[in-house]
């Protein structure tokens, strides 16, 4: 499928202050993409120089072909964006805060106002002025202010920010619905990996300004190798058996009776196969699949908590893992 | 689409600022009111005198200079050694002669401006309220509020974060910009022609009519010489109006770009400090310098270049002040002369700061 979103060799930097460095990846029409990194990684550097609030030292930033810069008014009619803090006039209504955007487009279609404050769910709260909003509904009528006029692409930094755990669901909703029903294409970036494993098809890791690894999701999980946990009847005799596999680890099991064996490859069938022929009862063969926490972790050495940051004086991350994007 | 920017922006600023036109229009509720008590306790009366046509001032003047004159001719008539005689206090001949051809040549310049029907220009309600409502205090105070407002127009916006979303929109920076200051004028040029016709409505109230809106004034082409045939502009009452209109509105143009340039740089306080700092600072330090000049040379005109340096955005309809001259100028240099001059400056600064806000703002990293 064709790019919509692309960034080659994207370089900025602020005084001393290397934000992005040289990042290249692209998102297909139609995908969800998920941009991850800790706090200071340079997401939102780059989500600024897409958005055409920054201009790039290097490199390249397009959307549908346009360059986000140079081409910003033709790049800006395929995407709505919404920022990490819901950026809305307080003194105004919400249906006003549409209306106002909307003319940044060209006449205001005011049933498409209407129906995009359904949408969201914001019709009972339209008129209020957006000053005595929640945060949750400012991100919600943010969310809608992201759809005026039908683009192509969402790019939404922090979309769940203020959003309750049923606004967050509601959000995934929504979004995933958008994305299939009407083929939108969402660049989504996000602390929470539970809504990043959940949503998006393809992501890319941001560290340090740098990417770590990108790529589809499935692949990602699995890109550093296969674990699983093999239920034996005697251990000791298994681990030797196992060992003999080529490419195969054994690592102690986590639990009674049990051993855990990672590999670069699939090596499941060979590992059953050897345990079988050495006469060792195979009570179960598991395929553990990796959470996006634990490569993420890996990835950039910084906890998966909230708030994602990296803490004060951690151990360096660890080398740059290329992966196919 | 740009219309809709421009709507936009005037929505933005009156629905934030709202209490700002609120508070204004309370002031010149308290003004007119003020004004209105302070005339009738001081006319003791309630109502406007019966009106003057100009023509009975002039013709009042000319009588009033004709008595000097044959005063004057009869004092010239005395021996000067009579120090009890009516040329007492006059000098020399030679002095006395210079002051007798001086209020001749006054009569004649009256008689001029009567013979071809040309008013002074401080004859009519409106062009008094021309000269002092667009050149006066009230337009210092004005330009002051719209230099704050216009400081607020982008850094208000990057305060509060609305910048970033506003320009992920399809529209390129110069429109948003160009949206800002045409909105910026619009509210000002509404504001001022308000106030205009509230000060209009006080004069034609002090002076008893609203006054003729159609015929010539005379303006001065060289202000430091009497109004006479061979130093006069004439141009009919509503050009004369329209013209002073013009030049505040050079002068409103000048602090909203200046602002512009202020706030296509800074966070919202920070582009209110600096600008609202240089308005009240510019003419305080000018006054001082000036007053310092004039202290040494005793020549107003030694002071005159601080109109340029320091942009006296009031400069051009308050050089065709007779009354009040110009500023650090001095009394001097008044007139379609200097008006001209003096807008021209102002037209040099103003095309300076939008061309320096435009430079700022499409190259200006939006990071926070």
């Amino acid at each position: 499928m064709a790019a919509l979103v692309e960034v080659e060799g994207l370089s900025k930097r602020f005084g001393r202050v290397r934000a992005v460095n040289q990042i290249s990846f692209s998102v297909a029409e139609g995908e969800v993409f998920g941009f991850l990194g800790p706090n200071g990684a340079g997401k939102t550097t780059t989500i600024r120089i897409l958005l055409g609030l920054l201009h790039a030292d290097g490199g390249a930033a397009r959307i549908g072909g346009q360059d986000c810069w140079t081409a910003h008014s033709r790049a800006a009619r395929l995407f709505g964006a919404t920022l990490e803090q819901p950026a809305l006039y307080g003194f105004l209504s919400g249906r006003e805060n549409l209306r106002l955007f909307a003319r940044t487009l060209g006449p205001v279609d005011e049933k498409q106002i209407t129906e995009l404050l359904g949408t969201v769910g914001m019709t009972e709260r339209a008129n209020d002025k957006v000053k005595r909003y929640s945060m949750g509904m400012r991100q919600r009528l943010a969310l809608a202010q992201a759809m005026l006029g039908r683009p192509r692409l969402l790019i939404l930094d922090e979309p769940t920010n203020g959003l309750d755990p049923n606004g967050i669901h509601g959000l995934r909703i929504l979004l995933r619905k958008l994305a299939t029903d009407e083929g939108l294409t969402i660049f989504f970036s996000s602390h929470l990996l539970s809504e990043v494993e959940e949503l998006c098809d393809r992501v890319v890791v941001l560290h340090r300004g740098e990417v770590k690894a990108a790529g589809p999701l499935s692949e990602l999980m699995n890109f550093r190798g296969y674990k699983y946990r093999i239920d034996v009847s005697d251990v000791d005799r298994a681990i030797e058996v196992v060992r003999s596999v080529d490419g195969a680890k054994v690592e102690p099991g986590t639990i009674k009776d049990s051993i855990t064996v990672t590999s670069d490859q699939n090596v499941a069938r060979l590992i059953n196969h050897a345990l079988v022929a050495a006469g060792i009862g195979v009570d179960q063969l598991v395929h553990e699949q990796r959470g996006l926490e634990d490569v993420y972790i890996e990835l950039t050495g910084v906890s998966a908590g909230s708030p994602l940051s990296a803490p004060a004086g951690a151990a360096p991350p660890p080398a740059p893992v290329g992966v196919g994007s | 689409m740009f219309f809709g920017l421009v709507r936009n922006e005037l929505q933005k600023t009156w629905r934030s600022r709202w209490i700002v036109f609120a508070v204004m229009a309370g002031i010149f509720v308290l003004i007119a009111g003020g004004l209105y008590i302070y005339y009738v306790v001081s006319k003791d009366r309630w109502s406007p005198p019966p009106p003057v046509a100009w023509q009975t001032t002039v013709r009042e003047d000319i009588a009033n200079n004709q008595q000097q004159l044959d005063f004057l001719e009869q004092a010239k008539q005395q021996p000067n050694g009579d120090v009890t005689g009516p040329s007492k206090g006059f000098g020399t001949d030679s002095d006395l002669d210079s002051i007798i051809a001086q209020v001749q040549q006054q009569i004649n310049d009256d008689q001029y401006l009567l013979d071809h029907n040309i008013a002074p220009v401080q004859s009519f309600s409106i062009t008094l309220a021309a000269l002092f409502g667009l050149g006066g205090i009230v337009m210092f105070l004005l330009l002051r509020i719209f230099g704050w407002l216009a400081s607020e127009q982008i850094a208000g916006e990057r305060s509060d974060r609305t910048i970033a979303i506003l320009l992920s929109r399809p529209m390129s920076r110069n429109q948003l910009l160009l949206a800002k200051a045409v909105a910026s004028f619009l509210i000002s040029l509404a504001v001022v022609v308000v106030t205009f016709l509230i000060i209009y409505a006080i004069w034609a109230f002090v002076q008893g009519s609203i006054g003729p809106l159609t015929g010539d004034v005379g303006v001065a082409v060289d202000g430091s010489k009497p109004l006479r045939g061979s130093n006069l502009f004439a141009m009919p009452i509503w050009l004369f109006v329209l013209m002073c209109l013009g030049g505040a509105m050079l002068g409103v143009l000048c602090v909203q770009g200046m602002s512009l340039v202020v706030s296509a740089v800074f966070g919202r306080w920070a582009a209110i400090g600096i600008t609202m700092a240089f308005l009240f600072g510019a003419p305080l330090v000018s006054t001082v310098v000036g007053a310092i000049l004039f202290a040494i040379s005793q020549d107003p005109n030694r002071a005159h270049f601080l109109n340029y340096l320091f942009v006296n955005v009031l400069a051009p309809v308050s050089a065709l002040t007779p009354v009040f001259g110009n500023g650090p100028a001095g009394p001097s240099g008044t007139g379609m002369n200097e008006f001209g001059f003096q807008a021209s400056v102002l037209a040099v600064w103003t095309v300076g700061f939008f061309v320096a806000a435009w430079l700022l703002f499409r190259r200006k990293q939006e990071t926070g």
